[in-house]
């Protein structure tokens, strides 16, 4: 049947049927992301080392819990700041400009930079040799610093957050827009009443992809922050590869793992997730 | 009520509309009739302020409208896709008009009211996505006049609806512009719907107004065989002039009769111009035992009965087609030797 229109040999088209290829992707799946999370999951417990659960009571206290409410904090001070530039952003290629195109290149091409390289960019250009200081004669705080995290992070995921808010306001009616004009709305009433309500799942979207993307970065902190600054990511990675305490890095990540999906159920409950992705 | 003076909107190098002149009265239906790209929508748009015109004013009310915001200028506007709000209800879709016009108090009663005019009672609370296409232009004209604008436009709002609704909700529309006498503006290409509803057509092509008047007098007296063409249908025929008898149009073995009065004095007589002449449908007679003027031998082409009455296509010896509208079920059939005739005063000459 899957191979109707191709010439495969006969003895192939009956033994290879679409039931084969689902459990070969499948099989790939379950190899290779089911099978090290339950092993991740199991390391966490530490059952057989004398104290279980150990590792789950170390990583809700002390250092580890406040890295946690961190990274958390970070994801929503990212998302929010994000959504502000990107909104404005798209606001302005929607409406503003005919060259949409251009800008929309404009967008996805930092895409092609590895994040590192922009990080350390930041880096460089806050930097007390770099211009911005030669320029304003201080970094205003920005490197190696909260500001400086969130700064990267907004600067890295804004094309993520852009494109989904950039659909759906680009998917308006104009005629919404010029209705709302002739019924006697002014043109910030417009936005207000009109085009923020019709684009909002792209909007929800794009704070849900951020949300998730910063919250767990590793990169931006370990670049732009200084140890005070750490995320979850670092954190875990340091359990790891300098502690050497696999049982903590896994109950971080397990740990980590559940709020974020608890707080998307949250999220879920006021917004249905479903719909919004329907519409983009 | 609504005067536009020569209004000129250039989109880049392309000329959308030229130094277009009209005006409206109180409680008139005028139309803008034209084929698409002739401007009229451009035209309505920016009545509306959502263009704004290279040159021109417009007055409203007497007042100049012309750099006024489309908030400001107390416009109701039915749109070719209905445009209400998905994301509100049909009520609140009445509502926002209603409280941008400090209505607020009479939201309820103005909405009930509303509905009721565009028969649409008891759909307050239902999605605008859930309605019907009819049903959604009905709500859309609710809203339009709901906080009673001065002006209401319509731009094409029966485009999309089959042959059926688009009659009715035709003449819904007449039926509520002449219940509550608002000023209104229609925008068309299809000139049936632009004779039957309005009491004044504008008719434009490629952005400038080709004549202006009533739609008998645009039927009957067409200015141009731009407007005869597009107004009605007819028989169209072509010859010259002769000189020594001026009431004698001549093409080939055909002699036509007509109305010496009716020659335009644009078509020289003299050089052999070439006119055009037009013939409704309506005055012509298929009959072998009368005697017109106008008498020709024709085959019968081809007959449409379309209900009311039939429609009859023949050809004459020449291959000119003529159109004849005929009474219901003619007893001729497709091939069929006949002969058509009718009078010079009934001869449109362009």
């Amino acid at each position: 049947m899957i191979f109707r229109n191709l010439p495969v040999p006969t003895s192939v088209r009956e033994r290879v049927t679409p039931r084969h290829l689902v459990a070969f992707g499948l099989g790939w799946l379950a190899l290779f992301f089911v099978l090290p999370i339950l092993v991740l999951v199991w390391q966490s417990l530490g059952i057989g080392t004398g104290e279980p659960l150990s590792a789950y009571q170390q990583a809700l206290s002390g250092l580890y819990l406040w890295t946690i409410v961190r990274s958390f904090y970070y994801g929503i001070a990212t998302t929010i700041v994000t959504l502000a530039l990107a909104y404005a952003f798209s606001y302005f290629v929607v409406f503003w400009t005919s060259m949409k195109n251009l800008f929309l290149i404009l967008v996805v091409l930092p895409l092609w930079i590895a994040y590192i390289i922009r990080y350390l960019g930041i880096q460089l250009f806050f930097s007390p040799t770099g211009p911005f200081v030669d320029l304003f004669g201080t970094d205003f705080g920005f490197l190696f610093s909260t500001r400086g995290v969130i700064l990267g992070m907004t600067i890295a995921y804004l094309p993520f957050a852009i494109l989904p808010i950039y659909n759906s306001m680009n998917a308006i009616d104009r005629d919404h827009i010029h209705a709302s004009r002739v019924l006697g709305a002014g043109s910030l009433r417009t936005v207000y009443s009109v085009v923020f309500p019709l684009s909002l799942s792209g909007i929800v979207a794009a704070g849900l992809i951020v949300f998730i993307l910063s919250s767990g970065s590793f990169l931006a902190p370990a670049v732009l922050g200084s140890s005070e600054n750490f995320m979850i990511a670092n954190m875990i990675e340091r359990s790891y590869t300098e502690l050497f305490n696999i049982e903590l890095a896994a109950a971080l990540s397990v740990i980590y793992t559940i709020i974020l999906l608890a707080l998307i159920a949250v999220f879920n409950s006021y917004v249905n997730l479903g719909e919004v992705f329907e519409n983009i | 009520m609504l005067e536009i003076t020569n209004l000129t909107k250039y989109y880049g190098d392309h000329l959308a509309v030229e130094d277009l002149s009209f005006s409206i009265e109180e409680g008139d239906f005028a139309t803008l009739l034209g084929p698409s790209g002739c401007g009229k929508s451009t035209t309505l748009r920016t009545i509306a302020g959502l263009i704004e015109p290279t040159e021109g004013t417009i007055t409203l009310r007497g007042e100049d409208v012309t750099n006024l915001p489309p908030d400001q200028r107390n416009i109701g506007m039915v749109f070719q896709s209905s445009a209400l709000f998905p994301h509100m209800t049909v009520k609140e879709n009445l509502a926002y008009g209603l409280k941008m016009h400090g209505l607020d108090d009479e939201v309820d009663t103005r909405v009930s009211e509303y509905l009721d005019l565009v028969e649409m009672s008891g759909y307050e609370d239902h999605k605008t996505t859930e309605l019907s296409g009819g049903q959604q232009r009905r709500v859309s004209i609710a809203r339009a006049l709901a906080y009673e604008p001065d002006i209401l436009l319509l731009d094409e709002p029966l485009t999309g609806l089959d042959r059926v609704l688009r009659e009715q909700i035709r003449n819904e529309i007449k039926q509520i512009q002449r219940e509550i006498n608002v000023t209104t503006l229609f925008v068309t290409h299809d000139q049936q719907e632009a004779l039957s509803l309005s009491n004044q057509i504008i008719v434009l092509n490629n952005g400038q107004k080709e004549q202006e008047g009533t739609p008998e007098s645009l039927y009957e007296h067409p200015k141009n065989r731009f407007v005869a063409e597009f107004v009605g249908k007819s028989s169209r025929f072509t010859g010259q002039p002769d000189d020594t008898k001026p009431s004698v149009i001549q093409n080939g073995s055909l002699t036509f009769a007509v109305d010496p009065e009716s020659i335009p004095d644009t078509s020289p007589n003299t050089d052999g111009a070439d006119v055009t002449l037009y013939v409704r449908p309506e005055d012509v007679v298929i009959d072998t035992s009368s005697t017109f003027q106008n008498e020709f031998d024709a085959t019968v082409s081809h007959i449409a009965d379309v209900g009311s009455h039939s429609e009859i296509e023949l050809e004459l010896e020449d291959g000119t087609p003529v159109l004849v509208e005929a009474e219901r079920f003619p007893d001729l059939s497709v091939g069929e030797q006949t002969t058509v005739g009718f009078d010079p005063e009934d001869v449109i000459v362009l």
